[in-house]
């Protein structure tokens, strides 16, 4: 009963969440009536309020709804995939590793930053992953101490990208390593909806085997699956869509990790399931959180500082409590 | 053991991890519809021998016949109702619930998501162990005993023929692994045939069939009459272990 009642309103959520974000801003007061009009009695409206809502507003909510949704998905993604509660695209390196990618494309005009992004992420999670890695055993700590090597490493091959990019660019790349939507466009959205829909299918045909992989290898490997093959698939799919909204979004730290978390605490573990309400919670909180850090002060707040802060002293509760493997 | 079919046939198998050789040259039977015990010092192979048995290991040298053929010929689906493995100890890392957590037994069947009668197999492997008051309860909060009762749920769910388990009473206490020894013999009797790591020699030889004694890298086979006559017995409990004959049962108790 319940969690019934929660999983109502987890999906209801979305929709106040999203149209009380259109009315927020920090530029003209839009309010409702504006938006009555824009729907229903164009002729009423102003092309400024038009393009504040359309052109602005509209696509940065969607573009936050889907980068929050993706990175809560692909953190529980990872979570199963690798066996370990402490992962999230931010731990692994993947979103350094995608940062990094991205800033040489927008630094090089070589490699597109999209394929640049994608590849460098997966770069990043296959080198935690081996440098992890000892007689064919990942433990849960050594995995998280290969994922900061691997952030040390890609920050700063990043810090040398900027060193040698022009000022333009390198303030390009600096605002949106810090994490932030002021960019946010529909030409953005476009970019990132394929990866995002592609990872999304592939993960949600493998909902069920995540569960399996949960258990083990060898206990899949028993009952009838591969799981190094699955493991490969989950992971492509996972940095495919990870990247992607890396890529647009810029860093934003240990989100991925505090919602999974928070959605095996309200409606359980089976991945049949939460996978969706990640993607429902993950959007929806994100966008609420992105209200907060472009109308908080007179400037915008980089959403990932938020993230940061509330998600640091979120792991190391995690940490405590969970009282897992220091061994294994 | 003429008599009886064989459900593995190993032959001159061989097998080294980095180069350290573990089996050499081994060639053994597995009865079928018995309750097949290995036996062995640590280090001596025993898992290592039960994990090529299961498919989880590659065979490089020599060849392990499962019903008459060789484990890779088999698709994995049919691998899956053939035979069923428990690992030592599975840690949960994840809250699981115990029906979920025997319903990943049916993986091998299960194209996206479990089917209805998944679900049946699983609520059949439940009803059989007797453990329907656990369905609902967190598999990572349930006791040793429970949680080695889920896992053998689990591996038949997938109906297999056979089920290799790796130490399954180390964890337990006395009393459980009696208990366990016990439904192992009844399924045996259900017609599943059962290989198991022990350590317990009192256990092994009141509990088992046929014994497989494992030492260094090589292995010999016997039934109950035979096992107590062999040397490689007196190998695997050595000097600081006395037999004594108490009502006609042979006991393994340690030397004063």
């Amino acid at each position: 009963m319940n969690r019934k009642f929660a999983i109502t309103i987890l999906y209801v959520l979305p929709i106040p969440v999203l149209i009380l974000s259109l009315l927020i801003g920090s530029s003209v007061k839009v309010g409702i009536y504006d938006i009555y009009d824009l729907l229903f009695r164009p002729e009423y409206s102003s092309d400024l309020t038009r393009t504040i809502i359309f052109d602005i507003r509209l696509p940065r909510i969607l573009l936050v709804f889907i980068t929050g949704g993706m990175l809560a998905l692909t953190g529980s993604v990872l979570q199963a995939v690798f066996r370990n509660p402490l992962v999230d695209p931010y731990v692994l390196g993947l979103s350094s590793g995608a940062a990094f990618g991205a800033a040489l494309g927008i630094a090089s005009h070589v490699i597109p930053v999209k394929l640049s992004a994608f590849i460098f992420g997966l770069v990043a999670v296959a080198l935690s992953w081996f440098m992890a890695r000892k007689n064919k055993e990942v433990s849960i700590v050594s995995l998280i101490l290969a994922g900061i090597i691997t952030n040390g490493i890609f920050t700063s091959l990043l810090t040398i990208v900027q060193i040698m990019s022009d000022p333009f660019k390198l303030q390009s790349i600096v605002h949106w390593i810090m994490g932030n939507f002021h960019n946010a466009s529909w030409d953005q959205l476009s970019m990132i909806m394929l990866p995002v829909m592609a990872g999304c299918i592939i993960i949600f045909v493998l909902r069920w085997k995540l569960n399996v992989l949960a258990l083990g290898d060898e206990e899949a490997a028993s009952s009838g699956l591969n799981p190094n093959r699955l493991k490969i698939w989950v992971l492509l799919a996972a940095t495919l869509a990870g990247s992607a909204v890396v890529a647009v979004s810029g860093i934003i730290g240990l989100y991925g990790l505090i919602i999974p978390h928070i959605t095996r605490m309200l409606f359980g573990v089976d991945n049949r399931r939460t996978l969706i309400y990640n993607l429902l919670l993950g959007g929806s909180f994100l966008v609420i959180i992105d209200n907060f850090s472009r109308t908080m002060a007179g400037y915008e707040i980089p959403i990932g500082v938020f993230t940061m802060l509330v998600g640091a002293p979120f792991f190391i509760w995690l940490l405590k409590k969970s009282n897992i493997g220091w061994q294994q | 053991m003429a008599a009886v079919k064989p459900i593995i046939e190993i032959k001159d198998l061989s097998f080294a991890y980095d180069g350290k050789t573990v089996l050499e040259d081994l060639s053994i039977c597995i009865p079928e519809n018995q309750f097949t015990v290995i036996l062995g010092r640590n280090g001596s192979g025993k898992s290592t021998l039960l994990r090529l048995m299961a498919g989880l290991l590659p065979v490089h040298q020599g060849s392990i016949l499962t019903k008459g053929k060789n484990l890779r010929t088999y698709t994995r689906r049919q691998r899956s109702g053939l035979l069923g493995f428990l690992p030592q100890k599975h840690k949960a890392v994840f809250p699981f619930s115990v029906d979920e957590v025997v319903l990943t037994g049916r993986a091998a069947h299960i194209k996206m998501v479990p089917s209805k009668e998944d679900r049946i197999k699983r609520d059949e492997a439940i009803e059989m162990l007797g453990i329907r008051h656990l369905r609902n309860r967190k598999y990572s909060e349930l006791s040793g005993g429970e949680q080695q009762l889920v896992m053998i749920a689990r591996a038949l769910a997938q109906q297999p023929k056979m089920l290799l388990l790796d130490e399954p009473i180390s964890h337990l206490d006395y009393n459980n692994q009696i208990d366990l020894l016990r439904l192992l013999k009844y399924l045996v009797s259900l017609g599943i045939s059962i290989v198991a790591v022990l350590h317990d020699p009192n256990l092994a030889l009141f509990y088992g069939d046929y014994f497989i004694l494992l030492d260094h890298k090589r292995a010999e086979e016997a039934d109950r009459s035979n096992v107590l006559n062999m040397q490689i017995t007196d190998i695997i409990f050595s000097q600081n272990i006395r037999r004594i004959e108490h009502d006609g049962v042979q006991l393994f108790i340690p030397e004063k």
